[in-house]
């Protein structure tokens, strides 16, 4: 790496070093801006993913060894006790899923009725988390499926009780997620009760997510159900997110702020499952159509709907909006179920 | 020459158990106080080793831990270089300290290795670590003299094998 007898070993040559110095330093700078500004650095971050996949799966290794030696070592009558366990537990979900067959004919039928289209069943990948520490800072995990599962980069992930995050880089045989409370993170949602949606953002805590652009008189309590509202394409619509912890209106700010607790809890379980992304770049455009007709219809109407409450005068109009707006969105999937049991 | 060989195996040995420990699993409560043991090693083969004095080397582990732990590509790499820049400056008075003193140096540059994270995490944007992150530095050097006493035994031995 470094020749002995290099110039080090004589005189300071404090100049030289201090210009290499320098250099080291404005390109690192270089990398972060790159890194951080634009995502050119990605290519070159997907190629490194060869190097230090390998590593993390020597990191996982002993782990691996360790859980295998366990399960081989429990005894007998434990595993039996935990197959009948599991036997009432898959009688019990496969009646909930029987039901569920009912409602999805019964709502083929209405489909079929109303001619709308038909709803797109979501693929599903189970990955377990990989047992590798990432840095304090971003809120992100490492999971066993890959490229090779046929994971591409933006998928949603759940686990059994809410969304979890996304898929952010892929690699061969591991993928990182982007957890919900990464301070990097920003999710578009809808409360369950009141349909408002608004912006969901990563606190950098664990168990934690803020709402900090809502209006000083909405609507919220704390336990509302936090759904996500499915704009933006990545995530389906009507996924569970949070439940509100607490909302506060600071005295001489603009906008009041809520704290959410998320369902979804990787740190507790250490199964999560993989979504296919439902909607591409056509229904996006869809939406936007859409959107400009609802737009247009409204225009034309100009509906005196001011006398209903006139308090909220002021943000029921967006909110009608998108009512409309939102049809095809929650239209498309209504996937937790489907996707859990799969 | 053999002495210097010898060294390079538990060189490169040394520096991939400090990237593998870095991402061990950690309880939860203890992760942003995990020791950084990267620069603990770095240390130790600069001041002790004679290794690992050059910028550009320190620059490509920090990048490679920029990697592997999926930090802002460069953090690491930046902190490293600096830390390598001023081992290098003050190389020859502190390996002439007396043991607790270098622990304080030891110390100092951890404690400047956080700073300059927290400047850079600053200017992203990204929000003030939980206190414990702080910990870390006092940690690394509770550890810094068993890892020396390690390092330093292992590299006697290995020379003593090599050497009849």
């Amino acid at each position: 790496m470094n020749a002995p007898g290099s110039r080090f070993e004589f005189g300071p040559d404090l100049a030289g070093r201090t210009s290499r110095l320098m250099f080291y330093v404005l390109l690192a700078i270089i990398l972060m801006s790159l890194d951080f500004r634009e995502r050119w650095v990605d290519q070159a971050r997907a190629s490194a993913g060869l190097v230090t996949e390998p590593l993390m799966l020597l990191i996982e290794w002993p782990y691996q060894t360790g859980a295998r030696l366990g399960e081989g070592l429990r005894a007998h009558r434990q595993l039996l006790a935990e197959a009948r366990a599991l036997r009432l537990d898959l009688a019990r979900v496969s009646a909930d899923l029987l039901v569920l067959e009912e409602l999805q004919r019964e709502n083929a039928e209405l489909r079929e009725l109303v001619d709308a289209g038909q709803r797109v069943d979501i693929g599903s990948v189970a990955a377990e988390i990989r047992r590798v520490d990432l840095n304090p800072f971003s809120h992100r995990v490492l999971i066993n499926r890959g490229r090779r599962d046929g994971l591409v980069s933006g998928q949603p992930v759940v686990d059994t009780r809410g969304l979890v995050g996304q898929l952010d880089e892929v690699f061969l045989h591991s993928a990182r997620v982007i957890l919900l409370t990464d301070p990097d993170h920003a999710l578009p949602v809808r409360i369950e009760r009141t349909g408002l949606r608004t912006i969901a953002y990563g606190s950098g805590l664990n168990a934690q997510l803020r709402l900090t652009d809502l209006p000083m008189n909405v609507d919220l309590e704390p336990g509302d159900i936090v759904l996500t509202s499915g704009l933006g394409g990545v995530f389906p619509a009507g996924l569970p997110v949070a439940r509100v912890g607490s909302v506060e209106r600071p005295v001489g700010e603009a906008f009041a702020r809520a704290e959410l607790r998320p369902l979804g809890r990787p740190d507790r379980s250490r199964y999560l499952l993989v979504l296919d992304r439902v909607s591409g770049p056509e229904d996006a455009q869809e939406l936007t159509e859409e959107l400009q007709e609802a737009l247009r219809e409204e225009l034309l109407e100009e509906q005196p709907s001011t006398d209903e409450d006139p308090a909220d005068s002021a943000p029921t109009e967006p909110d009608e909006l998108d009512e409309e707006f939102d049809e095809p969105a929650a239209a498309a999937p209504a996937p937790d179920p489907s996707g859990q049991q799969s | 020459m053999s002495a210097r060989d010898s060294d390079q195996v538990l060189l490169l040995v040394s520096l991939a158990a400090a990237l593998l420990l870095t991402l061990m699993p950690m309880p939860e409560a203890l992760q942003a106080a995990r020791p950084h043991w990267l620069v603990l090693v770095i240390i130790y083969w600069n001041l002790e080793g004679g290794r690992m004095r050059l910028l550009g080397p320190c620059f490509l582990l920090g990048l490679m831990l920029d990697l592997l732990s999926g930090t802002l590509l460069g953090l690491h790499a930046l902190a490293l270089v600096i830390l390598c820049y001023l081992l290098e400056r003050f190389r020859a008075r502190i390996r002439f300290f007396p043991p607790w003193q270098q622990a304080a140096v030891v110390l100092a540059l951890l404690v400047n290795d956080r700073i300059i994270h927290l400047w850079v995490v600053g200017l992203a944007g990204e929000g003030w670590p939980h206190w414990s992150w702080w910990l870390s530095p006092l940690i690394s050097v509770a550890l810094w003299p068993w890892l020396f006493l390690l390092l330093d035994a292992l590299r006697r031995r290995q020379r003593v094998r090599k050497s009849p």
